[in-house]
């Protein structure tokens, strides 16, 4: 009864859960153009997730596997007739390919060809790693597909699930459910990082004891997505960012019903990979362009955003392409010979630039 | 020529205590004429002997070749003689053209006719502030200008001016300067006591250095340089340890997000603002007067409130915070070290260790249900070694003290609350020299033990010398960020004022 009273009142006056506020892209999220401004920009329309095979960095687009030559040029290595959602090393195990079905694919090393499946259900593979013989998914939602990001964000929904398959045996077990679109993964020693983008933070915990859940870092002014290991941390690729108007509606479900039952889903208010496309789009005119130009810093419904973490998953520095880049919706940042290469599959360009170049916002160093 | 104003070894004791002690001082006619010191070097008191504020203990004033004894200021103003104080001494209630015309002759005004008045007078001395506007409305810098404006009203000979520009804005700065130079051009005196050395060395004619209550040096201005001004003032170099080259620093890792702001709103002064502080970092704010900093601090401490709808959120360590009084912000570890700490800052009747001992009290260090004398005596003894306060005891009053001392009083009832996040509000405001060093090695140290600090200053050079990050506020809310080291003063300038 004083829950839900609480909840009007917080609802009628703006504060609480029902506060439509972003936090600032500052200190270590300062905004910079470093990802357009990248030396080295390859065109890979569809491109989305990166991993490395052996030597070899690799890339998937849609329903190929891409790798990078020794010229530094991307070649087909594989095309699966399906589209792939997500990749992930194996180390010397080969090269796992998920794909749309919810299939697991075993590219390279011994088990090459084998295939693998985490529930019958399971269709929603967002983002793997391995550890101990083990493949360890992270299942974005129980009832949406990976490309209706968008819908499982307005529906609210907290469905998404962590597994693990055990390579020899094939047998899958759930670690973890109740959580909002995981979607990246990172092993730091024995326990598990997971990006949780709905929440907008990273929690930690022994996929042993699931209970032993911690928030390590919290209230991020972007939607989280793969997490990459880095020489002295990690890397976290943010695919979108929040934004008041997005806050807004997520607090309106009457708003949103009607929304996604009578607008087209391209122009929904909702994060994008891509915005500024159409004129359909929501956030047009003045209060986003000047003199016919689109403002830097006007409010945007995409973005490019690489987070540099610490091996505490404090963010250190960031790589950016602000409203009027075009190195939006960035998907997935891998470190391969020293140097960065991230994929924005928003504007299809996968960049690249040397790890020395980047300098640390936050620290010391600067 | 026979000088305007002459003082002859005058000395000024209190309770035997020599503030200024044989100290003879000149001023010529259309003169400019800077009085520099620290805090508590006498320059006040010897301007006051001029204003008829104070009487000398010893020696002679001579106003225009003749011998005077000043008993009170209108005795002085009578003879020519006008002071703009630091501390501003308007009637709230009234408005700004009330405040001009108050001590006129003339009892008898009407209203419209001293608007009037009052706006093609403050229009000819290039001041923007409404005449009909009530005093008690306005921020620092238009007080001071309506200050300024009675002063030259009374047609003073001689115009004595306490830290003048210590709340203007650099524009207001920049107005001012042209004011004294007309001022100068009519043939007026100008006492000048300020603690920016830039600004004396700017806009004097002569200098004149005190230091302890004693004379130091007059000389052209020419003769001067910072570096020498500095060392006469404080008896050693310290301009480079103040205001150094901010390139050369190295900057602090950091740690974890203390406060998050997102969103704040409230009224028109503060508007949908955003910026983050970390633990063990110095996070300093620059902007103009009235650009919200000040009440996005206050907001955060629990002393104004936010907007009633969606004003925003404050976060402290990741957890929503709304603090309708100040006194639960204490208690989470936020505290609010005031810009203006002659009304917020210290109880001035009370003692140092009366008013350390309250804020142990507010902050929930003290448990004791009755307060103990030796706990108490306790406390403000550690606290004023630890900050060098420079009083008798502790029992001495606040307001005794110079306003260094009383801004490391201010302090210390800040840290005895032992803080998380401390927001210094324009620290060293209308303080010397030799204390604003104290308090910066103090604001470092507060960092280096990795407590997230935020200084708010309107003085460039202090913000490049502090921080680790710079944050500029502009009409209501944080424009840009720049990092400490990196920053000049014309790129975060221009972010404050386009």
């Amino acid at each position: 009864m004083i829950a839900a009273f609480a909840r009007t009142f917080d609802n009628l006056f703006g504060r609480g859960e029902a506060a439509v506020t972003v936090p600032p892209l500052d200190g270590a999220f300062r905004p910079n153009r470093m990802l357009d401004e990248a030396g080295s920009r390859a065109a890979l329309e569809g491109v989305d997730c990166l991993a490395t095979h052996g030597d070899t960095l690799v890339a998937s687009a849609g329903r190929v596997l891409m790798e990078l030559g020794k010229d530094g040029h991307w070649v087909q290595r594989q095309d699966f007739g399906t589209s792939i959602v997500c990749i992930a090393s194996l180390g010397a195990d080969g090269l796992a390919t998920a794909l749309a079905d919810g299939e697991i694919v075993i590219v390279g090393g011994p088990r090459a060809g084998q295939s693998y499946r985490i529930d019958s259900k399971a269709t929603c593979i967002t983002a793997m790693t391995s550890r101990n013989g083990e493949l360890i998914v992270a299942n974005g939602s129980a009832t949406n597909a990976p490309g209706d990001w968008q819908k499982d964000l307005l529906e609210r929904n907290a469905s998404g699930s962590i597994w693990r398959i055990d390579l020899e045996s094939g047998a899958s077990s759930c670690i973890d459910d109740g959580l909002a679109w995981p979607a990246g993964l990172a092993i730091d020693g024995d326990v598990l990082v997971v990006a949780e983008a709905w929440r907008h933070q990273l929690v930690r915990f022994d996929p042993e004891r699931p209970s032993s859940r911690k928030v390590v870092l919290a209230d991020l002014p972007a939607y989280p997505g793969r997490i990459a290991p880095a020489a002295d941390g990690f890397w976290l690729a943010m695919f979108a960012p929040r934004s008041q108007l997005v806050e807004f509606v997520l607090r309106e479900p009457s708003y949103r019903r009607r929304m996604m039952a009578e607008v087209p889903q391209p122009y929904w208010v909702a994060p994008r990979l891509r915005s500024g496309r159409s004129f359909y789009e929501s956030l047009q005119g003045g209060g986003v362009k000047h003199l016919g130009m689109l403002k830097p810093w006007a409010p945007t419904m995409s973005a490019g955003l690489c987070v540099r973490l610490d091996r505490a998953f404090q963010p250190r520095s960031s790589l950016q392409s602000r409203a009027d880049g075009s190195t939006h919706g960035v998907t997935s940042a891998i470190e391969h010979q020293r140097r960065l290469f991230v994929a924005a599959r928003g504007d299809g360009v996968i960049v690249s630039l040397p790890i020395d170049t980047i300098a640390t916002d936050r620290g010391g160093s600067r | 020529m026979t000088p305007v104003v002459e003082l002859r070894g005058v000395t000024k004791e209190y309770r035997g205590v020599p503030a200024v002690k044989n100290v003879s001082f000149t001023l010529e006619r259309g003169e400019v004429h800077a009085v520099l010191g620290e805090n508590g070097a006498g320059k006040s008191t010897l301007t006051k002997m001029v204003a008829g504020v104070v009487q000398p203990s010893a020696g002679e004033v001579w106003i225009d070749g003749e011998k005077v004894a000043l008993s009170t200021p209108s005795e002085a103003l009578t003879r020519g003689v006008a002071m703009v104080y630091q501390e501003t001494s308007l009637v709230p209630s009234l408005t700004v053209a009330q405040n001009i015309y108050l001590t006129d002759d003339k009892r008898f005004h009407r209203l419209r006719g001293i608007y009037i008045a009052g706006q093609q007078f403050l229009q000819s001395l290039n001041f923007h502030v409404d005449p009909t506007a009530m005093v008690a409305t306005l921020g620092a810098g238009q007080k001071q200008m309506v200050e300024i404006a009675r002063a030259v009203h009374h047609d003073a000979k001689v115009i004595i001016f306490d830290e003048p520009t210590a709340t203007l804005t650099p524009e207001e700065k920049h107005q001012f300067f042209s004011l004294v130079e007309r001022l100068k051009l009519r043939g007026v005196s100008v006492i000048f006591i300020s603690h920016a050395l830039e600004e004396a060395l700017a806009i004097a004619d002569r200098i004149t250095v005190m230091r302890d209550g004693e004379h130091v040096v007059t000389d052209v201005t020419s003769a001067f340089d910072r570096e020498k001004i500095v060392r006469a003032m404080v008896g050693r170099t310290l301009s480079g340890e103040l205001y150094g080259s901010h390139r050369d620093r190295t900057l602090r890792t950091p740690g974890d997000k203390v406060l998050s702001v997102q969103n704040l709103s409230m009224g028109s002064v503060v508007r949908n603002t955003s910026f983050s502080v970390f633990a063990g970092q110095i996070t300093g704010v620059f902007g103009l007067i009235g650009s919200g900093r000040t009440e996005a601090a206050k907001v955060v401490a629990g002393v104004l409130k936010r907007d009633l709808f969606h004003g925003g959120q404050v976060r402290l360590n990741g957890k929503s915070v709304r603090y309708r009084v100040p006194r639960p912000a204490v208690r989470d570890g936020i505290i609010y070290v005031t810009e203006d700490r002659k009304l917020e800052g210290f109880f001035e009747t009370m003692s140092i260790a009366e008013n350390i001992h309250i804020a142990a009290i507010a902050g929930g260090q003290s448990k004791s249900a009755t307060v103990s004398i030796s706990e108490m005596r306790q406390i403000a003894q550690h606290w004023i070694e630890a900050l060098n306060v420079k009083a008798i005891n502790a029992d001495a009053r606040v307001i005794e003290l110079s306003g260094g001392n009383q801004q490391k009083v201010v302090v210390a009832k800040a840290l005895v609350q032992k803080p998380k996040l401390v927001i210094f509000d324009e620290p060293t405001r209308g303080v010397d020299v030799g204390a604003i060093a104290e308090i910066h090695q103090l604001i470092n140290r507060l960092a280096d033990d990795g407590i997230a600090v935020l200084v708010i200053s309107s003085y460039l050079p202090e913000v490049l010398q502090l921080s680790d990050r710079i944050l500029v506020c502009r009409q209501g809310r944080i424009v840009e960020e720049f990092e400490g080291n990196k920053a000049d003063k014309e790129t975060i300038m221009y972010a404050a004022v386009h």
